[in-house]
């Protein structure tokens, strides 16, 4: 469970990111963040795993106030909070195995991770996780010759080899075509509900989250704006939480266009 | 033909400010070359034909006698610079780091490690050898710190530039998953990096073989040395087989190294 408590962020320079958001997070909910760009999803992800630090209130990760976390306890909370970027941030150079099995480092030695000495177990937890997302035939091949949407499939995999309790996803399918944010997304969704990871997802358009999510956070100038499940949610919502109304390019498309794969 | 392109600005003015700025150089031009012309002592050139006459056919005729000799020394060159790259290639990596200023939070700290990567590049590489001769006695050894020493300044700052280009989301992706700092360095820091650090390496291996040539003038080891005695002895033959040893050698290792470095990045 994830509790916000009056939290509220301001970035050095003054911009404010987050104003007084309370809201909790259920164990195993699907929750799509939408919000126009600038509107604080970024900082209210980045807040869960303090990649950003808030200025003020509370944010609890299982009982514990991340707020007050630093050096070796942070690390161990990053190891429970898996993420995943826009841009994949893939070691390009290393192998599609070398950067899945770094989900591991929070959970090894600094000297075993140096030498490549991971357990057996773990080197097979990465191979399975790339079947997972069917991605196991470039194993041994280098990052950038994949695909976006390969590369996206790998750090899903590298998020499911640290073993997380929580996903967190930023903008994961912004650079990506229809058809392949359309399956990155069911991979997510596959992963919330056979593990029953909490999984929080920053999305800009309508219409993938009205299809994914079970409930909809809406963010406008760093203040949530609003909360629900999916079934309350309609077109006015969203014009509501943007504050005009709906255009053509805040919809992803459809899923039936021809794929890459 | 209806499109026609809008006439460009100030024509006139441009054109007008064009040709004075080429009178003027075409003035200074003349007038330089005429002081040349007027102070030259051309006396210095009526036997430049006889004395040419008397070096250049020598040069081109190499005593083949002395080629273990020279070999030994050539070899000794070729050492001198891989130690002496070595060396720099090693050192530069900690300052790198500390040059970089994405890896260094505090900017003045930042800035002293780019200050002490610029004080080592303006030191001179034969006023290095001099000081090293004279402190710690000739020899190739005194080459070998010459060469460390003068290579670690530009690697250094090369290796500081190309961190400073690494994809810091790599970074902070391993950030995300609770990595520590050795583990970053060692998964998104170094294979972004290492490759290019060798490949820069090799080009300053190259360099080096050449600065190491002359070396031995100072005293320094290497194949300098023997230039000096042989041009001193006037002995022509010995230095065309020198030179000519020294121009095989330093294409053969440019040709391999930038073979290598194609493969390298």
């Amino acid at each position: 469970m994830i509790t916000f408590k009056d939290l509220s962020l301001v970035y050095p320079n003054g911009t404010p990111g987050l104003k007084n958001v309370n809201v909790t997070i259920n164990e195993g909910e699907f929750v799509v963040i939408v919000g126009l760009s600038g509107a604080g999803k970024s900082t209210f992800i980045r807040s869960i795993n303090r990649m950003v630090s808030p200025t003020e209130g509370e944010l609890y990760v299982e009982d514990e106030n991340v707020l007050d976390l630093k050096g070796k306890g942070l690390r161990k909370l990053r190891t429970k909070v898996g993420m995943i970027f826009q841009n994949y941030n893939l070691v390009n150079r290393s192998s599609v195995f070398k950067n899945t099995i770094s989900g591991r480092l929070g959970h090894t030695g600094t000297l075993r991770s140096i030498f490549n000495l991971y357990s057996k177990q773990d080197k097979l937890r990465a191979y399975e996780n790339l079947k997972r997302v069917n991605i196991e035939e470039y194993i041994y091949q280098r990052a950038d010759q994949l695909s976006g949407g390969q590369q996206q499939r790998v750090s899903i995999a590298r998020v499911l080899t640290q073993d997380p309790k929580l996903i967190l996803a930023d903008e994961p399918v912004a650079s990506l075509d229809p058809p392949t944010s359309h399956q990155v997304m069911q991979y997510l969704k596959k992963v919330n509900q056979e593990d029953n990871i909490t999984t929080i997802v920053n999305l800009h358009f309508i219409d993938m989250a009205m299809e994914y999510a079970d409930r909809i956070i809406g963010m406008r100038d760093g203040e949530v704006v609003f909360d629900g499940p999916v079934s309350e949610v309609n077109e006015k919502t969203f014009e509501q939480i943007y504050n005009r109304p709906i255009r053509e390019d805040d919809l992803r498309g459809s899923d039936s266009d021809d794929g890459e794969e | 033909m209806a499109q026609i392109l809008p006439p460009k600005p100030h024509e006139k003015k441009k054109r007008v400010r064009n040709w004075s700025i080429f009178v003027i150089l075409a003035v200074i031009y003349v007038w330089a070359f005429k002081g040349v012309y007027d102070r030259s002592d051309w006396s210095i050139f009526n036997n430049l034909g006889e004395k040419f006459n008397r070096v250049i056919p020598k040069l081109f005729n190499p005593d083949w006698s002395q080629t273990e000799k020279v070999w030994e020394y050539i070899i000794e060159t070729v050492f001198i610079a891989y130690a002496g790259t070595l060396i720099a290639a090693i050192l530069a990596v900690p300052f790198g780091f500390w040059a970089a200023k994405n890896m260094v939070k505090s900017p003045i700290w930042n800035t002293l490690g780019k200050w002490v990567l610029i004080l080592d590049r303006t030191f001179p590489e034969l006023i290095l050898a001099i000081l090293f001769v004279i402190t710690i006695g000739p020899g190739p050894f005194a080459g070998v710190l010459t060469i460390g020493l003068t290579a670690f300044g530009m690697l250094g700052k090369l290796y500081a530039e190309i961190i400073e280009s690494i994809d810091m989301k790599v970074v902070e992706a391993m950030e995300a998953n609770g990595a520590n700092k050795m583990q970053i360095l060692f998964y998104a820091i170094f294979p972004q990096v290492l490759p290019e650090f060798l490949s820069f390496a090799l080009y300053r291996f190259e360099i080096d073989i050449r600065a190491s040539t002359i070396l031995g003038l100072v005293g320094a080891g290497g194949i300098g040395t023997l230039i000096v005695i042989a041009a001193a002895n006037r002995n022509w033959e010995q230095l065309g087989l020198i030179l000519l040893g020294i121009i095989v050698v330093v294409s053969v290792i440019d040709f391999a190294s930038t073979k290598i470095r194609k493969r390298l990045v």
